[in-house]
């Protein structure tokens, strides 16, 4: 037999596709197994902190300020209500205005950046282009809570702007949280009520 | 060629577990994001409601005080309602230590305490201030609030661990 034959390198190429592939169907399914346990693992860790460090303390701002609002806006409309009638109109209009915008606001106008969720979903698009059975998948959940968002916003848009109008109404932002805080709180003030403090 | 069977088990054994850590440590990163979105989620939900509850107490405390309302009655409710929410953790207690607090029955009373205080003012009472929410009728419903625990080792388990990870194809 020559030893060139071509017949050798083959065997030589199967037994090292076959060695590799061995290898990676290993890894593969070790990567799988840790992927799901690693993720099990750390969701709770995830939850913890979402919860204790943006969730609680946003929702319990937007919270305070509606309760105010709806507050005054009881006051207002209670006999209780000292307020000079030539004034009493303009103030309650005023606080129906204000609670109406901070009841239009939601978690999805005001909630920060994920800087990590940011930065690995780059790192899915630079890595793994072709294989997009991997992005960062939404809880169904929220998902739907979303969908569900943009939907409103659909038939918001077509009750608000009628036929032909494009001017869109723009979403709030953090921004509209403060500056309806301090309309809300010179409000307050000029009722002559203190506004409450919080910690 | 000569083939030691042990060996290769090892061998096989040793790509698992490359290919098992290096998922777990991508894993690690997705439970991180996706349970830090629920987490945000649930404490604004919960914390927007109990936070309106507060507020509204808090202004009214100021009105009667400025009023010089001597009404005992209103005066406790809201106390009692001040109370109520001060307990409620802003933080999910699982990661720190196994308090006793029944997370669905200090929710309930807090909402009966508000609907109380707004009989005795004379006002309608608004439950849930958000209008956007799916859950305007979680007023009644103590099971849509996140689930107690039953293990004991946390308040707010998330009850969908069983999130399905989309198979990467690992390649060298």
């Amino acid at each position: 037999m020559d030893d060139d034959s071509p017949w050798d390198d083959n065997v030589q190429t199967l037994k090292d596709s076959e060695w590799s592939k061995i290898s990676s169907d290993f890894m593969n399914v070790g990567y799988r197994e840790g992927i799901t346990a690693g993720k099990e693992a750390h969701l709770q860790q995830g939850f913890d902190e979402g919860f204790a460090k943006t969730g609680a303390p946003l929702g319990r701002e937007i919270g305070l300020l509606r309760g105010f609002a709806s507050a005054i806006l009881s006051f207002l409309k209670s006999p209780a209500c000292t307020v000079e009638p030539s004034i009493h109109d303009g103030l309650l209009q005023d606080a129906r205005a204000i609670f109406a915008e901070l009841n239009r606001i939601r978690f999805s106008d005001i909630v920060p950046p994920d800087p990590e969720a940011e930065q690995h979903e780059r790192e899915h698009l630079d890595t793994a282009a072709a294989d997009r059975d991997d992005e960062i998948v939404m809880n169904e959940e929220l998902q739907q809570k979303r969908d569900l968002e943009s939907l409103e916003d659909m038939m918001g848009g077509m009750g608000a702007s009628g036929a032909g109008s494009k001017q869109e109404q723009k979403r709030p932002t953090q921004e509209d949280v403060t500056a309806l805080a301090a309309r809300l709180r010179a409000l307050t003030t000029s009722i002559g009520l203190p506004f409450p403090s919080i910690n | 060629m000569d083939f030691d069977l042990e060996s290769l088990v090892h061998v096989e054994q040793s790509f698992y577990d490359e290919g098992y850590k290096d998922g777990f440590d991508h894993g690690r990163i997705h439970g991180l994001i996706e349970g830090r979105a629920l987490g945000r989620e649930k404490g604004f939900e919960m914390w927007e409601e109990l936070g309106f509850y507060e507020g509204f107490a808090l202004l009214w405390k100021g009105i009667q005080e400025a009023q010089g309302v001597k009404d005992d009655r209103t005066a406790h409710n809201i106390r009692h309602l001040l109370e109520l929410t001060a307990q409620f953790p802003r933080a999910n207690p699982s990661a720190t230590d196994a308090s006793e607090l029944d997370i669905p029955r200090l929710f309930r009373q807090i909402r009966s305490r508000y609907k109380a205080l707004c009989a005795m003012l004379g006002v309608k009472p608004t439950l849930r201030a958000s209008g956007s929410s799916p859950a305007q009728e979680a007023t009644e419903d103590p099971g849509k609030t996140p689930v107690a625990s039953e293990e004991g080792n946390g308040l707010w388990k998330i009850d969908d661990t069983r999130v399905s990870v989309p198979p990467k194809d690992y390649s060298f």
